[in-house]
């Protein structure tokens, strides 16, 4: 649990450093600024692997139930996401990522609520991973999506401005379970899917695709070189867990942001929803073009053309906006 | 959200000192010259001051030479950059030394973006009895000039003139970090944080690169360049460091375009001192040759680290210089300290090696001995003649009476540049905007 906070912290840390890089005299300093980008995503892998994942800061009235502890898995959490050095292979993966079809846009609308409740951590999550957080996300909302239909919108966003506690409901539900799994009497608990977050699936299970997703899947597939990818993470924190962990930041992250970084939202507000509604196909576009945008008014940042930096341009359209 | 506290941070740790230090004063490089005689410091504001030993006084016994004073002149303005929109800070990132080949001392100064040879010459005569002129200079009536006369050269108070010879701009688009002059006198190498170019010292209007780690997609990007230096005595041999923390040792006459090294050094990580910043600790602040040529010496954050060239797997020794911080790295990291770059050097016969530390210690290692010493410069422990006495950190347990707890170190007062004398044992220290110098006259153990 400790783990858990220290890591919010210390991406609360980074990402205000990143911030403030811009405004230091003489441009961005690049070495720096890929450190912090480092430490941001050991600190979002730690955090990601975390045996705790039901940490919900403003929790739903209710109970601030734990998931069950997941056998085997968990065990080698902190421990494996903690002692793994950032993938590698993510700096490989990424161009695998980049050229992934494109998503459909179809349960955009409960998607794009989705996504608005817990808009700034996301972007902030997407902002350091750029497309391969989009891909992971994308596999991770087709995996939802249906259920979700299913439960008539299980925090349905009603233009998401209702703020953090229905995303968190929502966050909670991310995987579609019915409610009433949060009681879950057992590490199944009273989920369906095979592939739940709820249920400690061993993530070689492909979670069973609707046609129409095709696609999407497919492409995450491919970039997680196998198991389902839409899992959770806690599956399998080493292998392509930047992939895999990418769907599931998103609900972590909405949880994340909800609890101190929500001074960030309250800054940045509403711009947010626009910039993170990157439903798949259409937000790519959306990002670069927000790209080149920003990198004109941004007084020159080809000397930080990096990363972290090329994704948060989009954010920093935000900031910039005010 | 506070994202102007970084800002005001430093500038309050300043007023906690009681001691305002304007920011331009702050000593960025100092460097010796390859026979110790003059030393070169640079600082934040883009000045240049160099000092020179005095000879030796025959008269006092104890009265070595000291350093005073030579020259100070300003050596790169801010400047921005039109097409950028980006300030270019004057700070003087590092200064190299030419060897001397004619009585005029050169050295190359660096900021971000451009270097400048500047040439150091002395005046100390000048010439009078000219026919055409007098003495203040005006024509003279021709009528009176009766008589022709040699001019002949009188004595005058010395003056030291300096004048940038060349300057080598539009070479790097990212941060130039080092630049190192060659053994062939006739080339030198600037590196930024992706590329590294060879200059010719004559030419300024072309560079060739040699080594480019730029990824095609910038978001590849995972590791940087952090500090290069040429070989001692090879002129085709060069290595330089990265932010992941391994050596590259290139040859130049493998290919035009060094990018696949030679030979690779890295060390590979411990595992159980794995954090959140491992990555941060493990980037190598500074490489340094040894004088022999047979060794090269890194700095990390937390260690420094001798290698042999002739093995690349690990390095031969590793000196811990404040494993106390360890614990603390969040918090340095917080207060971005542990960005801090420190650098290191070898004495003139490569058994000790020295660098910096917080609280304005610095740290001596004896390779052979393996004694190591924490000293400190300060006004309070510096009187003149003073022998400086080995300070102590503790970490708890027990603690004697002058040691320093690892909580009350002072983490503005950093020693982030030092310099040995390339064969004495003289060292300059540089302590914010303050320049220490020490003499080891008595002690000759370290040699």
């Amino acid at each position: 649990m400790e783990f858990k906070l220290e890591a919010h912290r210390i991406v609360s840390i980074s990402l205000g450093k990143i911030y403030n890089s811009r405004v230091q005299r003489g441009g961005i300093k690049l070495h720096k600024n890929l450190l912090v980008s480092l430490v941001l995503r050991s600190a979002r892998q730690v955090y990601l692997s975390d045996p705790c994942p039901g940490l919900y800061l403003a929790g739903p009235a209710g109970s601030p139930a734990v998931p069950p502890p997941q056998p085997g898995e968990p065990a080698a959490g902190p421990p494996a996401g903690w002692g793994e050095p950032p993938p590698p292979a993510a700096g490989a993966a990424w161009p695998e990522i980049e050229p992934q079809p494109e998503r459909p846009a179809d349960p955009a609308a409960p998607r794009a609520g989705d996504a608005e409740p817990g808009a700034p951590m996301t972007g902030a999550g997407e902002t350091v991973r750029g497309g391969e957080v989009e891909a992971a996300e994308a596999a991770w909302r087709r995996v939802e999506g249906p259920c979700e239909a299913a439960e008539g919108g299980a925090g349905g966003p009603a233009g998401g401005s209702d703020g953090f506690p229905e995303g968190l409901r929502e966050a909670r539900r991310h995987c579609g379970c019915p409610p009433g799994a949060a009681d879950r009497p057992g590490p199944l608990g009273a989920c369906p899917r095979v592939d739940c977050c709820c249920a400690p699936r061993p993530a070689e299970d492909e979670p069973p695709a609707p046609p129409a997703v095709g696609p999407r899947k497919r492409g995450a597939a491919g970039v997680g070189g196998g198991p389902a990818p839409g899992s959770s993470p806690l599956k399998k924190p080493r292998r392509n867990s930047e992939e895999q962990s990418g769907g599931a930041a998103e609900e972590e992250e909405e949880e994340m942001e909800t609890g101190n970084v929500a001074n960030l939202i309250s800054i940045f507000g509403s711009s947010f929803s626009g910039l993170l509604r990157k439903s798949p196909g259409g937000g790519r576009e959306e990002g670069e073009g927000e790209e080149s945008g920003p990198e004109a008014a941004e007084p020159g940042q080809i000397c930080c053309d990096k990363p972290v930096l090329r994704d948060i341009n989009p954010w920093s359209t935000a900031i910039v906006a005010f | 959200m506070g994202e102007d506290t970084d800002t005001r941070k430093i500038n309050h740790s300043f007023l906690r000192d009681h001691s305002y230090v304007t920011e331009a004063d702050i000593i960025s490089t100092v460097e010796f010259n390859h026979t110790g005689e003059l030393l070169a410091t640079g600082d934040k504001g883009g000045r240049v001051v160099i000092f020179q030993r005095e000879p030796e006084s025959k008269n006092a016994a104890h009265s070595q030479g000291e350093y005073d004073v030579y020259s100070t002149f300003q050596s790169h303005e801010p400047e921005f950059d039109y097409l950028k929109s980006l300030e270019i800070e004057e700070k003087i990132n590092k200064i190299k030394w030419l060897p001397q080949q004619n009585a005029a001392h050169s050295l190359l100064s660096t900021n971000d973006k451009t270097i400048k040879l500047w040439k150091i010459t002395e005046r100390d005569k000048r010439p009078e009895g000219y026919n055409l002129k007098d003495e203040e200079g005006k024509l003279k009536d021709l009528s009176t000039v009766t008589s022709l006369q040699v001019p002949v050269l009188k004595p005058m108070d010395l003056m030291v003139e300096v004048s940038p010879r060349r300057v080598f701009a539009n070479g790097h688009t990212y941060h130039i970090n080092s630049i190192s002059v060659n053994s062939d006198c006739e080339t030198y190498m600037s590196a930024d944080d992706l590329r590294i170019n060879l200059w010719h010292l004559a030419i300024t209007d072309r560079s060739f690169n040699i080594v480019d780690i730029k990824p095609a997609n910038m978001e590849d990007l995972t590791e940087v360049i952090t500090a290069s230096e040429f070989h001692p005595h090879h002129c085709n041999l060069f290595v330089y460091s990265s932010s992941k923390g391994s050596l590259r040792l290139c040859d130049m006459r493998a290919a035009a375009l060094c990018d696949k090294h030679s030979k690779l050094f890295e060390e590979p990580e411990d595992p159980s001192n794995r954090s959140f910043f491992s990555e941060i600790i493990s980037s190598v602040s500074d490489v340094k040759f040894s004088h022999s040529g047979r060794y090269m010496l890194t700095r990390d954050y937390l260690t420094v680290k001798v290698w042999d060239l002739n093995m690349e797997a690990r390095p031969i020794e590793t000196y811990q210089v404040h494993d106390y911080l360890r614990s603390k790295l969040c918090s340095l990291y917080e207060n971005d300290c542990i960005f801090d770059k420190f650098e290191c050097a070898w004495n003139g016969s490569d058994s000790v090696i020295m660098t910096g530390a917080y609280n304005n210690f610095f740290r001596m290692f004896d390779r052979n001995t393996k004694r190591d010493v924490t000293l400190e410069a300060s006004r309070e422990s510096s009187k003149p003649r003073a022998v400086l006495k080995p300070r102590r950190v503790c970490v708890g347990g027990k603690r004697r009476r002058d040691d320093i707890s690892v909580d009350s170190l002072d983490f503005t007062k950093k020693i982030l540049h030092t310099a040995w004398h390339p064969a004495e044992n003289i060292i300059a220290i540089a302590a914010t905007n303050n320049l220490y110098i020490f003499q080891d006259k008595v002690n000759s153990e370290m040699h």
